[in-house]
């Protein structure tokens, strides 16, 4: 059973050689974009910022989706504003985590630090050309040939 | 500021070595994926140099390290590519050392360049890219902030390898093997004016919201170029000032719910703390080849139980009309590389086209060229990859975009019809200044002149140039001989812009990769003819 999308300009794509194999993904818009050629200079045509808005965009749109939805998984208009915390995935142990200095001091990761696994960069290292003198040191005045990589 | 210092107290413990050998000034870039430093060092030649240090987040994996690194030791060093003068490793720590160039933001001399140092700019970024594409490397994140200028200097260098990817027949043997992916880094809007269905909810019961990436987050793709544009509060293509919530993308494309951990509410059923489980943060994934296959088929959480649950490859009566059903909602989405940042996505970027090549970075090219005759940056601004598609077939036609998202098996439908622009007018309207050359008639690709059937706010004259250049008119009765040669300094060669400029970016900006103009064809336009060095 199809269901009609809303009535509102929307693009949509769906992938055209195997039509039955991806989702498709799509868009509405409560406007479609349009060139502003009254936005100031620098910025962009399409800026939308209330300062050049010439139509007021701020709809929330919540017709997005409702299709097979029970309920609305409401976002809410504010968020917090983005915590100290650094989150993101880590490419060495598969995982994603929620603070970056916890997980870098996890078992797994510093395993993972202290792993052979970065020989694949040493070798690269290997071939460059180390030109660089120590600056003196101020303690002892004696010039230090810093040894390269670990 | 106290931040800054105690970073670079950090960093000096992190990787001891630098300790005797660099003197690190300040913070001059900060990325998702890697901070870069103003060092100096004292050589053995014996002059001192400044350097850039970039501190790769600890969290990269070493073959995509090493494969940035090789890009930098293989391809760069010469032809305006960033080179690389070594590399120091603690642990997970890495920093690249390279040479430092000063450079310009590209927001602040816009609209102060002259037309031939827009030239001369174009020409040294397709130096750059020819000489990658050479060796096989798509950059896949080529933008202003990527490509450092020297005004005064004339020097030039594009930075950033850490997107890169290879073409099938890449000569940087690292990148064979290695792949970055679609990443990271999506944000939530605060105010979405759009309704994206990228990933609608895979289950008949599970909350609707996808994970939409933000407008133009340099930040969160994974660069940081030596440039300070990025801690400018978002408009250079950095952080959009409006939207802060890193909520996750998932590497693919894939299972992304819109889930943030802010939005959980108490009475939320368990389906929706299972989801807000996944909270998409700030992700990559490195694969290989062999791993993507896998992935494919991979999704995790709900996005998994639903893909096992819903028959996969049903068909369906909605394709290629404006429905969409359960059927076609429960199948997966296709995966496709598209990290990069959002205004610079080429079409077939944006449509998730599996097949990307070096085309994509001569689209993004087209899009500071558009930048640099129009006088506006970022030129698109757009929230989400359709959005972006969407304010593309505004300038080039959606019908236009529809043809050529054909050619390479994409179906796009668009209830909005809108023609191309003709871009001469569309730059000289959008930078105010109207050519006084006669325009050959039947140039460049267009038809229709502004034609939209939008409602296109009413075309004031809101271009200070204007005026100043009718005063410059009046000056120029004044003080007769020394006049013309005034008025062209004053419009900095901007009111002869030549038919060749608009026929490059026409070919740039070709909707096509196919047929898009490559570097190599790029230096040879007629454009470049009789460039001066």
């Amino acid at each position: 059973a199809s269901l009609p999308f809303l009535k509102m300009p929307f693009v949509a794509l769906t992938k055209k050689t195997v039509s039955t194999k991806y989702r498709p993904f799509y868009l509405q818009l409560p406007s479609f974009p349009f060139l502003n050629y009254c936005v100031p200079k620098p910025y962009s045509p399409f800026e939308v910022d209330k300062k050049y808005s010439s139509g007021q965009k701020q709809t929330q749109s919540t017709q997005r989706n409702k299709i097979n939805s029970d309920k609305d998984c409401g976002m809410p208009a504010q968020f917090p504003q983005k915590d100290k915390k650094k989150r993101g995935y880590c490419e060495c142990c598969g995982k994603k985590y929620e603070d970056l200095q916890t997980h870098l001091e996890s078992e797994r990761h510093r395993n993972f630090a202290q792993s052979t696994q970065y020989k694949v960069v040493d070798d690269i290292i290997s071939k460059l050309v180390y030109e660089f003198v120590a600056y003196k040191d101020n303690d002892t005045g004696k010039m230090k040939r810093t040894k390269c990589s670990t | 500021t106290a931040g800054i210092k105690k970073d670079i107290e950090k960093l000096y413990e992190a990787v001891p070595q630098l300790v005797n050998v660099f003197k690190i000034k300040e913070k001059i870039g900060e990325g998702t994926f890697s901070s870069v430093y103003l060092a100096t060092a004292q050589l053995q030649t014996g002059c001192e140099e400044k350097m850039a240090l970039k501190h790769l987040i600890p969290t990269s994996h070493p073959l995509r390290i090493a494969a940035e690194l090789q890009c930098l030791t293989v391809a760069g060093g010469q032809d305006n590519v960033m080179g690389v003068k070594y590399c120091f490793r603690k642990n997970d720590h890495v920093v690249i050392v390279m040479p430092y160039l000063e450079h310009e933001s590209f927001l602040d001399i816009l609209n102060s360049l002259s037309f031939e140092e827009v030239r001369e700019y174009m020409f040294n970024l397709f130096k750059a890219l020819r000489r990658i594409h050479h060796f096989g490397i798509v950059h896949r994140d080529v933008k202003p902030s990527n490509f450092l200028y020297n005004r005064q200097l004339k020097k030039y260098a594009l930075v950033d390898f850490g997107l890169a990817q290879g073409t099938p027949d890449t000569k940087i043997e690292l990148l064979k093997t290695a792949h970055s992916e679609d990443q990271q880094g999506s944000c939530l809007q605060t105010n979405p004016i759009t309704a994206l269905g990228n990933g609608v909810s895979v289950s008949v019961t599970a909350p609707k919201q996808i994970a939409q990436q933000s407008a133009s987050k340099a930040a969160d793709r994974r660069s940081c170029s030596l440039s300070k544009v990025q801690m400018k509060q978002g408009r250079e293509g950095g952080k959009e000032d409006s939207l802060h919530h890193s909520v996750q993308r998932s590497v693919f494309g894939e299972r992304n719910f819109n889930v943030y951990s802010s939005t959980y509410q108490e009475n939320s059923s368990t389906k929706l703390i299972k989801q807000s489980k996944m909270i998409d943060v700030s992700s990559r994934k490195l694969v290989t080849k062999k791993k993507i296959i896998a992935t494919k088929t991979v999704s995790n959480g709900a996005a998994r139980k639903a893909a096992s649950d819903c028959p996969l490859n049903l068909p369906c009566d909605c394709y290629a009309t404006d429905r969409v059903c359960s059927v076609c909602l429960s199948r997966r989405q296709q995966v496709a590389p598209r990290a990069g940042t959002p205004g610079f996505r080429a079409p077939e970027v944006l449509t998730k086209c599996p097949t990307q090549t070096t085309a994509i970075d001569m689209w993004s090219a087209g899009i500071i060229l558009l930048s640099l005759l129009s006088g506006r940056y970022p030129f698109f601004k757009a929230s989400d990859d359709l959005t972006a598609l969407a304010q593309i077939m505004t300038v080039r036609g959606s019908r236009e975009t529809i043809q050529a998202a054909r050619t390479f098996g994409k179906s796009v439908v668009c209830t909005q019809v809108v023609p191309t622009q003709n871009l001469r007018t569309l730059c000289e309207k959008l930078r105010g200044t109207n050519s006084s050359s006669k325009r050959s008639q039947g140039e460049g690709p267009s038809r229709s002149e502004n034609t939209t059937a939008l409602p296109v706010a009413a075309d004031k004259p809101c271009a200070p140039e204007t005026l100043g250049k009718q005063i410059q008119h009046l000056q120029s009765f004044q003080e007769g001989d020394g006049a013309l040669e005034m008025k062209a300094t004053d419009m900095k060669g901007w009111d002869l812009v030549p038919d060749e400029a608009y026929d490059l970016l026409d070919k740039l900006l070709d909707l096509n990769p196919a047929t898009r103009i490559t570097a190599k064809e790029a230096l040879l336009h007629p454009f470049f003819k009789d460039i001066r060095f």
